[in-house]
């Protein structure tokens, strides 16, 4: 099967410090990704080169077999460094706000999740908590009906409760969508059985990837891989 | 390792070893031990997915596996079911029975002690 997302010897620098070091991957179609690494680790930069709200320096990426650009980020739906909604809409019209901005945005789908989340669609959303925030957020993003969510640390800083739940949304959504999925986290303990294939990223670089049960077979839990590589 | 309980199921998942192949050891245990009566239906992928925390994918490849050995059927629309066949759990028994006892055998042979003393304890040993 053609990968969703190849990588040929990207590089990305913010100035003189090197982000992304001649990085080459294919990410499989209609998986669970998981993109594994510190903080620091190009993980961020790598999902917005992705996206291609930003460009390589060089090398080569393509997204359904083209360069990123505004037709292949129609088909994403992306959760990035925490989108700003209006603080004094109640979740309702934040949710009204995100149907007419977004493409492929599924209203029927969002009013499911809101009760699948927990989440009060009366609530304003300068009241959440930071839990609730990301629920919301993410709600957004799942609500749209797209081949490829990237998701950007969706699980660190937030209560259990709410990392519990987005959990069992995302796995809600794996059981009713053949999409792709590539979500970065350094949380792996709770997250690890979500994840088919994974990706270590380190300095820039991917250091280990492969099929997740193949990859316990042979070294052990993929939180033992993820110590051996950054320990 | 964590113990979850999915219906009348109850799995322990270890993250070290792969998943899917746990999920179809624990069934197969459970079906030779009579812990799951036969034409008994699996819990749905869904849910099972949900109880364990883990990939739907995985369910179904374990799912498929069982299938492929005659010990799940898939109905049409109401899902998997446990094999009402007496034959294949007896099968089943079988070759589970089998494998302790080559576990057994290499055990002692680690040890260095003989067939004929191995048998000799055996026959003395209590069975309880």
């Amino acid at each position: 099967m053609n990968p969703i997302v190849s990588c040929q010897q990207v590089t990305y620098r913010y100035g003189k410090k090197l982000a992304i070091n001649q990085l080459t991957a294919s990410f499989p179609q209609g998986q669970a990704i998981g993109l594994l690494g510190e903080n620091g680790a190009g993980k961020s930069t790598l999902l917005k080169l992705i996206t291609g709200i930003m460009q390589p320096n060089a090398g080569q990426i393509k997204v359904f077999g083209e360069t990123p650009n505004w037709q292949t980020l129609k088909r994403i739906s992306y959760l990035g460094d925490r989108a700003q909604w209006y603080k004094f809409h109640r979740i309702q019209e934040a949710i009204q706000f995100a149907q007419q901005l977004c493409p492929n945005f599924q209203l029927s789908r969002a009013e499911h999740y809101l009760e699948f989340l927990k989440l009060n669609p009366q609530d304003f959303v300068e009241s959440l908590s930071k839990g609730q925030m990301m629920r919301l957020q993410l709600l957004l993003c799942l609500s749209r009906d797209v081949d490829l969510y990237i998701l950007d640390e969706p699980f660190s800083g937030i209560d259990l409760i709410s990392r519990e739940k987005i959990i069992e949304l995302l796995i809600e959504l794996l059981a009713e969508r053949t999409a792709t999925f590539i979500i970065s986290t350094h949380e792996i303990y709770e997250t690890e059985g979500l994840f088919e294939y994974v990706f270590l990223l380190k300095n820039g670089k991917i250091v280990k990837k492969g099929k997740t049960d193949q990859l316990r077979a042979e070294l052990g839990s993929i939180q033992n891989v993820y110590r051996e590589v950054f320990r | 390792m964590e113990t979850r309980v999915v219906g009348s199921l109850t799995f322990t998942i270890d993250f070290s070893i792969p998943l899917y192949e746990q999920i179809v050891e624990q069934i197969r245990h459970a079906v030779a031990r009579g812990e799951i009566k036969l034409g008994t239906k699996l819990p749905s992928v869904r849910e099972m997915a949900q109880k364990l925390k883990i990939n739907p994918s995985t369910v179904v490849r374990a799912y498929l596996e069982l299938e492929h050995e005659g010990l799940c059927e898939k109905r049409r629309g109401q899902g998997t079911f446990i094999t009402t066949s007496e034959k294949k759990v007896k099968d089943l028994k079988f070759k589970l029975a089998q494998e302790a006892i080559t576990n057994f055998i290499q055990t002692m042979r680690l040890l260095g002690i003989d067939q004929k003393t191995a048998q000799q304890w055996l026959k003395e040993a209590e069975w309880k």
